[in-house]
């Protein structure tokens, strides 16, 4: 007798989501010394170009900060800049380097035989990575401002959130997008350094994207973390939006937020077919 | 069939494998072997180089946002000086710490260091060979980056060059001894090792002001600083390298900064030799050498 499996129910998929997300917490649980330093990384990252900047700027500093930047808070500045950049790295972090695991291990190849899809698997990672990210993020930014003694709180706090909230999914689109890359190349961690940094330099990490060259301008624009990464500056230190108006740039985002995961998926997707048909899901 | 005559095979057999001659053929067949296995990789070889630029390139576009003319301006040699001469130093030690310490965990991970250990090779031109990769691929990215990032900053200062090279050596040296004394580590720690590489790599972006001069840590991370040796290996370096402009070099007179970098350059690599032949006889004598 052969039990056959229909279509899984909304139920079971958020189920298997759900279970992806706790399997992946429970194991995060176990290295506490990588969630601590998840923490210090920012605010020691933040602080390498704030003492720079300090030194080099003597007196002058907070003025030229404002001159270059439109805000004499170079400490909240540079931290959300560093706190956007956990976000974005774990996002390419727990995306692609649980694909390259499960592909390392041989489980991609049992995951495929299942009728639960990749797709509902890479969401549970997703909210998990969400979770972690969000948490040391949130953490970082909060200590590292108390630790260089400026108010964390100031501005329109839940419009920097939206912008977050908002900026999140279109970047795991394109963390899933990434993940196809890692599908076919078989190769994770030389890929995120670089893919990190390239997203980090283009959403201007430390610095307006305005002092980016039109060329490389134009690219970053593409990128939804230079939206997010705006706007929450924007909303927190009053920058300035990239369209003058809060709602213009969350409208960006919006757009994002329809076509990045969807790219994400299809590339995904076909991808997935392309391996499946070419011997590739259990190659090392 | 084909017969071995030991006894007439013996003694060249045994000549073969010591001697000053051996051990430098070791050391090529194993530096061969890194290279070999970094240059089998594109993807990451190509990788690094471009992280390392972006790096470099955030980091100095965010100094420059603290300058009244913002990324426009040029000239900043004093800028150029302390952030490059800082960085070639960060990233010798960041790569031995991965190279030599974390290397040395993949070995034991893939079972490879179990049958050196069965080998008559030299085991400390094992660890040297990670060194030379270091030298050469770290070395390479350090000019590149170098001249990127004074093209970026302004001209690079360039004075005292033959001292300059003997403290870099002497730090470099003292570096690739604290790589010994982490491989060590490793062997004990296994799997936290990551982390603690990790949590040294950000120590030394703090302690030893790499991109920053010393004057702009707070007074108590700056008696901290004074008790690494490697943090007068950065300010002995740049300050000499910039031809001591006014409160160069910061944390003690040049005079005395050789000396401790000296001292630092030839004791630390036989402290860390020593400490690792010690958790290397543990690991045999646990028998955790190959352990996961």
């Amino acid at each position: 007798m052969t039990t056959t499996y229909g279509k899984p129910t909304f139920t079971q998929t958020l189920s298997a989501a759900l279970a992806e997300t706790r399997l992946r917490m429970l194991n995060i649980s176990r290295y506490p010394g990588q969630l601590v330093l998840e923490i210090i990384i920012p605010v020691i990252f933040a602080a390498m170009p704030m003492l720079l900047g300090q030194a080099t700027g003597g007196d002058q500093a907070a003025e030229n900060f404002a001159a270059n930047t439109g805000t004499t808070n170079y400490v909240a500045y540079l931290l959300i800049g560093s706190n956007v950049f956990t976000l974005v790295s774990a996002a390419f972090w727990h995306i692609a380097y649980w694909l390259r695991f499960e592909q390392e291990t041989g489980t991609l190849e049992a995951v495929y035989l299942t009728p639960t899809s990749s797709i509902t698997l890479a969401s549970g990672v997703a909210l998990y990575s969400i979770t972690r990210g969000l948490f040391s993020s949130l953490t970082a930014y909060i200590i590292g401002c108390l630790i260089f003694q400026v108010n964390p709180f100031q501005g329109d706090v839940l419009l920097a959130l939206l912008f977050i909230g908002f900026g999140l999914l279109p970047l795991y689109g394109m963390a899933l997008l990434f993940g196809a890359v890692v599908l076919k190349v078989k190769e994770s961690n030389a890929l995120i350094n670089l893919m990190q940094w390239v997203v980090s330099f283009l959403m201007g990490l430390f610095f307006p994207v305005a002092v980016l060259p039109p060329f490389v301008k134009a690219i970053a624009y593409l990128f939804p973390p230079t939206w997010m990464t705006n706007g929450v500056r924007s909303a927190l230190l009053g920058t300035g939006f990239f369209f003058e108006k809060w709602y213009l740039d969350l409208a960006v985002l919006w757009v994002f937020m329809l076509f990045a995961p969807l790219f994400g998926f299809w590339v995904f997707n076909r991808t997935e077919r392309g391996i499946q048909r070419n011997e590739g899901v259990g190659q090392f | 069939m084909t017969t071995l005559n030991v006894n007439s095979n013996s003694n060249s057999n045994f000549r073969l494998l010591t001697g000053s001659s051996a051990w430098l053929s070791t050391l090529i067949a194993m530096a061969q072997k890194e290279l070999t296995i970094m240059l089998r990789y594109p993807v990451e070889f190509v990788a690094s180089f471009g992280q390392v630029f972006l790096i470099v390139i955030s980091l100095t576009l965010a100094g420059l946002m603290f300058a009244p003319q913002g990324a426009s301006v040029e000239g900043k040699s004093g800028t150029a000086g302390v952030v490059v001469y800082g960085f070639i130093l960060f990233m010798f030690l960041s790569d031995t710490l991965w190279a030599i310490g974390w290397n040395v965990r993949r070995d034991q991970k893939q079972g490879t260091l179990e049958q050196l250990y069965l080998s008559p090779a030299s085991k400390f031109a094992n660890l040297v060979s990670r060194i030379i990769v270091t030298l050469v691929w770290t070395g390479a990215l350090c000019v590149m980056s170098a001249v990127l990032m004074s093209s970026m900053i302004g001209a690079l200062p360039f004075n005292n060059l033959p001292l300059g090279v003997f403290i870099l050596i002497m730090a470099l040296s003292g570096t690739f001894g604290a790589g010994f004394a982490f491989a060590a580590l490793t062997l004990r720690v296994k799997e936290t090792a990551q982390t603690l590489a990790n949590l040294f790599q950000f120590a030394f972006m703090v302690l030893c002001a790499p991109f920053f001069p010393f004057s702009a840590l707070p007074s108590v991370l700056q008696t901290a600083a004074r008790f690494v040796p490697l943090s007068y290996g950065v300010d002995a370096f740049r300050a000499t390298m910039m031809g001591y402009p006014a409160g160069f070099p910061e944390l003690a007179p040049i005079g005395v900064e050789i000396v401790i970098v000296t001292t630092f350059g030839l004791l630390m690599p036989v402290i860390g030799y020593w400490l690792y032949r010690r958790e290397e006889n543990i690991a045999r004598t646990k028998g955790s050498l190959s352990e996961y």
